[in-house]
């Protein structure tokens, strides 16, 4: 019997075999084992406990059953509108996460000098007060001797805790992967409707239209559900994409072929119509918008965005075009949903592409009505500097490698830049002294491998993570780090709320093995490295659990944690009252912008090409999608979901795999200017004859992973990275990662 | 003859697998043995770019004239006489995996590790719960649906493109076609 595959009832069946695995699962046997040795304990009747499920933001409630000590199955919240009692693949496999024999286990110092992703760090087994000894006394000494901003953080911003930290290190080097997900989306959304907002309201929405988002294929159970609720009730869905496999295009009464990156042109030329036909919401655009203002500057810019001149860019009928622009107008209430990767971040023209579908949702006249796109009505939940104010932090620099300080609004958001990391290192040899890392895969990067190889020249880096993914390989030391399924929270979400609603998130187990929550681990390494910022003003350290009592009690969700607790969920369902101002400068919604004409940009969303269009050398566009039972870089190790999907291929449209003599099944080269990957053919009819399809968060090179190892081959080893020049020449003001930004060639191997 | 079956509404289904996550943590059904009650088909009808894609969320359809149960020489598989619900009993299985090469839908599945065959059990145990099945319980869209075959005929087909000609084993299992 494989013990590793262990799955708690099959265990329990066959406890005298798999004894053998309790060196490898110390802390999970030796629950299983224990309680299962107790006569009767086998009859204890399962508990449930609600918390949420926090593989994607939108953290569906969820009721988790724990027998004998075991998590043993989640089920949805009925009561919750997020998930409304469904969950996905991947919340649904969390005994796989749990439970995965390979996870990050106890603190590790590595004992190989040689990095490398691939070659064996030699981890030896080290205390936690080893480990954050070791990892204060270098953080202090790069400090001290290179200054704070040698040390680069790849990490959120987020939680508060996190952010603490960051702010006692008070380095301008933190990046996370935003320019890759939804940063151009907040930097044009907070200009044009004054905010960036997750809020989509679908299910009443009677026309839905996207473009390159694939809202229902991410498989995010809030808005499938609420797509397919709104198809049910008779909406009409439309979807622009080139490959029709996809979820929405599946779901759709219309899926429209599209040249990949040419959206932007069929939304101005949408645009265009239902300006020159003045089907535009008038009380709304008139009433809440600065169209008044600028109507003639608007007028002027789209009036040469004809169907006609998009039809040639995007292969989309003009005719075509003319009557979805008109169906948009009339049949409403309309969407055109945005939110992040496509196409915000997929091209060198995501940041015009958001702008302009954005304007699209401002004329229906849906941003924040029923319907449309709107501002969530969430608890706040205040942070714990409101509730153990720290002393002044450090003044950071504001300049960082990468140059987000060179870009007016990416200085602003202070985010995003993996595309340009590679770049930001190489040209600042030796600044970066000191990595801290949490959660992030080097496959979370264009060009992996460019990246790993200037991440391995930094002298000293600390990983926190929970699955040991390809950054182990290049890691000094590293931390331990619980999962959702272990540790306390509260979560307001924000995807989909129309009323305030807060679920808990509590410890269905206690922390396997040796990992921490987060928090933990940050108060502890804080009390070490930063100790006055750590302390109650009394000297006492910060009790973690009081912040999470303060918390409760602020938001109003209960007199302390455990009462919430108790509660699981609450909600204060109210009726919704759209907005008549908007968090804007003026209150009123900026159609043309300003702000951005001020700083050299684009006051308007303006076509343009994106990066890389096909050549003889390189014929074909690359597609790239995340499997619906993957979060990206993550669950491929899970061992249910690797099983559902677990390793990738190239899909090829048919005809265009006969023209080459590509069978199903070949092993096929695809080649592009930065690299080379192999995978077999997969033949298809529905997707374009010029493009080529590459499934994303396959090909992990972790040995420590050992379901996901060397299964498939990285879609992004194929698309190059960029700099900041290459933003700032494009004049992009979103910095759009070009994440699909690719164009490739095939051929058998 | 069946009581209950499942209803796939290839309109909806996206391919997301909840269901097959559902089946296989509610049943306990091992990892790695390549052993999977439940999974998702992906079809594609037509050809460029008038195509018509979707899912086909399929497990033991639990035929009413089961071919499985007809095969199996050591009573193993048996009809369950309430409802129709075919199970395997894997006390009896002596794992000669008759049943796999008579079943149309690849439902009994053998477990090499245990040396016997593995299959869908309807959740017979959430259906005298008065509850779901899992996977139809967590589908995100509707796509799966689980009821009485009365009610499911009303609303769906029993044949759709590649689908094994359904009077052979009469499987309670019917379809909504998708439009376009």
């Amino acid at each position: 019997m494989n013990t590793l595959d262990a799955n708690r009832r099959e265990f329990l069946k066959t406890s005298g075999t798999a004894l053998a695995g309790a060196a490898v699962l110390p802390g999970f046997l030796d629950g299983i084992v224990r309680k299962a040795s107790v006569p009767g304990a086998l009859a204890d009747t399962p508990t449930t406990l609600i918390s949420d499920c926090a593989w994607c933001g939108s953290a569906c409630g969820m009721k988790a059953t724990v027998t004998n000590g075991a998590l043993t199955f989640v089920e949805g919240l009925p009561e919750d509108i997020q998930g409304g009692g469904k969950m996905c693949a991947k919340g649904k496999a969390a005994t796989g996460y749990l439970y995965d024999p390979d996870r990050l286990k106890y603190p590790m110092k590595r004992t190989n000098p040689v990095k490398g992703v691939g070659v064996d760090a030699g981890w030896v087994r080290i205390t936690w007060d080893e480990a954050l000894d070791l990892a204060t006394a270098k953080l202090k000494e790069t400090i001290e001797k290179n200054g704070r901003d040698s040390v680069m953080i790849l990490g959120l911003a987020n939680p508060d805790v996190w952010a603490r930290f960051q702010n006692c290190i008070g380095t301008s080097n933190r990046f996370d992967h935003w320019d890759e997900c939804f940063l151009a989306n907040r930097v044009v959304s907070t200009n044009v409707i004054g905010g960036f907002v997750w809020g989509h309201d679908f299910a009443n929405a009677k026309y839905i239209v996207t473009f390159g988002w694939d809202v229902v294929g991410k498989s995010k159970v809030v808005w499938a559900r609420a797509v397919t609720d709104a198809k049910k009730k008779g909406a009409k869905i439309v979807s622009f994409n080139p490959y029709k496999a996809a979820g929405t295009s599946v779901v759709a009464d219309e899926a429209i072929s599209i040249r990949p990156g040419s959206d932007l042109a069929v939304v101005n030329a949408m645009i265009h119509v239902i300006l020159a036909e003045n089907l535009y919401d008038k009380a709304f655009v008139e009433g809440l918008t600065n169209f008044p203002q600028y109507e003639t500057e608007i007028r002027a810019h789209f009036a040469p965005y004809t169907p006609e001149w998009a039809e040639a860019l995007s292969d989309v009928p003009a005719e075509t075009i003319t009557r979805i622009a008109r169906e948009f107008a009339t049949h409403g209430p309309a969407i055109a949903p945005i939110h992040k990767k496509t196409p915000s971040a997929n091209y060198a023209n995501g940041s015009e592409t958001t702008f302009a579908i954005t304007i699209l949702n401002v004329l229906a006249g849906t941003i924040d009505r029923p319907s449309g796109r709107y501002f969530p009505r969430t608890h706040t939940i205040p942070g714990i500097d409101a509730i153990v104010p720290p002393p002044a932090y450090p003044t950071k620099s504001g300049v960082d490698i990468v140059g987000r300080h060179r870009h007016p609004f990416l200085k602003a958001v202070g985010s995003g830049m993996f595309s340009c990391l590679a770049d930001g290192l190489r040209k600042n040899p030796g600044k970066i002294q000191m990595g801290i890392i949490t959660r992030y895969s080097t496959m979370a990067f264009p060009n992996p491998p460019e990246v790993e190889a200037e991440l391995k020249k930094i002298p000293f880096t600390v990983v926190c993570d929970i699955f040991p993914n390809e950054i182990i390989d290049l890691a000094d030391v590293v931390l331990p780090s619980a999962l959702y399924l272990e540790v306390s929270d509260l979560v307001a979400r924000d995807h989909h709320a129309p009323y305030k609603m807060t679920v808990v998130r509590q410890p269905v187990v206690p922390p396997q093995f040796e990992t921490k929550p987060l928090g933990s681990i940050l108060l502890a390494w804080g009390l070490k490295a930063f100790p006055e910022y750590w302390k109650n003003p009394d000297g006492t350290p910060i009790n973690m659990g009081y912040v999470l009592d303060e918390k409760t009690k602020r938001a109003g969700l209960g007199a302390n944690f455990a009462e919430m607790k108790a509660k699981g969920f609450v909600k204060e369902v109210a009726p919704f009252v759209p907005r008549t101002t908007f968090p804007t400068a003026s209150g009123k919604i900026n159609i043309y912008v300003k702000a951005f004409a001020d700083a050299g940009f684009e006051p308007l969303p303006t076509w343009k090409q994106k990066r890389d269009v096909p050549s003889s050398q390189y014929p074909f566009y690359l597609l790239t999608i995340i499997p619906p039972m993957h979060i990206r870089n993550t669950t491929e190790n899970n061992r249910i979901t690797n099983e559902i999907k677990g390793t990738n291929e190239v899909f090829i449209n048919v005809q265009t795999a006969r023209g080459l003599g590509i069978s199903e099944g070949d092993t096929i080269k695809v080649r592009s200017r930065v690299g080379e990957i192999q995978v077999p053919a997969r033949l298809t009819e529905a997707i374009r004859p010029d493009c080529v399809l590459v499934p994303h968060g396959f090909g992990h090179q972790s040995r420590l992973m050992t379901a996901a190892y060397g299964k498939g081959a990285k879609d992004a080893i194929l698309v190059p990275g960029q700099s900041m020049d290459d933003i700032l020449a494009r004049k992009d003001v979103g910095g759009a990662a070009c994440i699909m930004d690719a164009v490739v060639s095939i051929a058998k191997a | 003859m069946s009581t209950y079956g499942f209803l796939v509404d290839l309109g909806l289904c996206i391919s997301c697998s909840a269901c097959e996550a559902a089946c296989k943590t509610w049943n306990n059904v091992p990892t790695g043995r390549n052993v999977r009650w439940r999974r998702v088909i992906d079809q594609v009808i037509g050809v460029w770019p008038q195509v018509s894609a979707y899912g086909v969320s399929m497990a033991c359809n639990h035929c009413a004239d089961a071919s499985c149960v007809k095969a199996c020489p050591s009573g193993a598989l048996a009809v369950r006489a309430a409802d129709g619900i075919v199970l395997l009993d894997k006390a009896k299985c002596i794992g000669c995996r008759y049943c796999e090469s008579v079943c149309p839908y690849g439902a009994p599945q053998y477990d090499a590790t245990e040396k016997k065959m593995s299959k869908c059990t309807m959740c017979v145990d959430r259906i005298d719960a008065g509850k779901q099945p899992a996977c139809a319980d967590t589908c995100p869209t509707g796509a799966l649906q689980f009821g009485k075959l009365v009610d499911l005929d009303r609303k769906g087909v029993k044949q759709i493109p590649n689908f094994a000609e359904p009077s052979y084993t009469n499987p309670s299992i019917r379809f909504v076609p998708k439009e376009g």
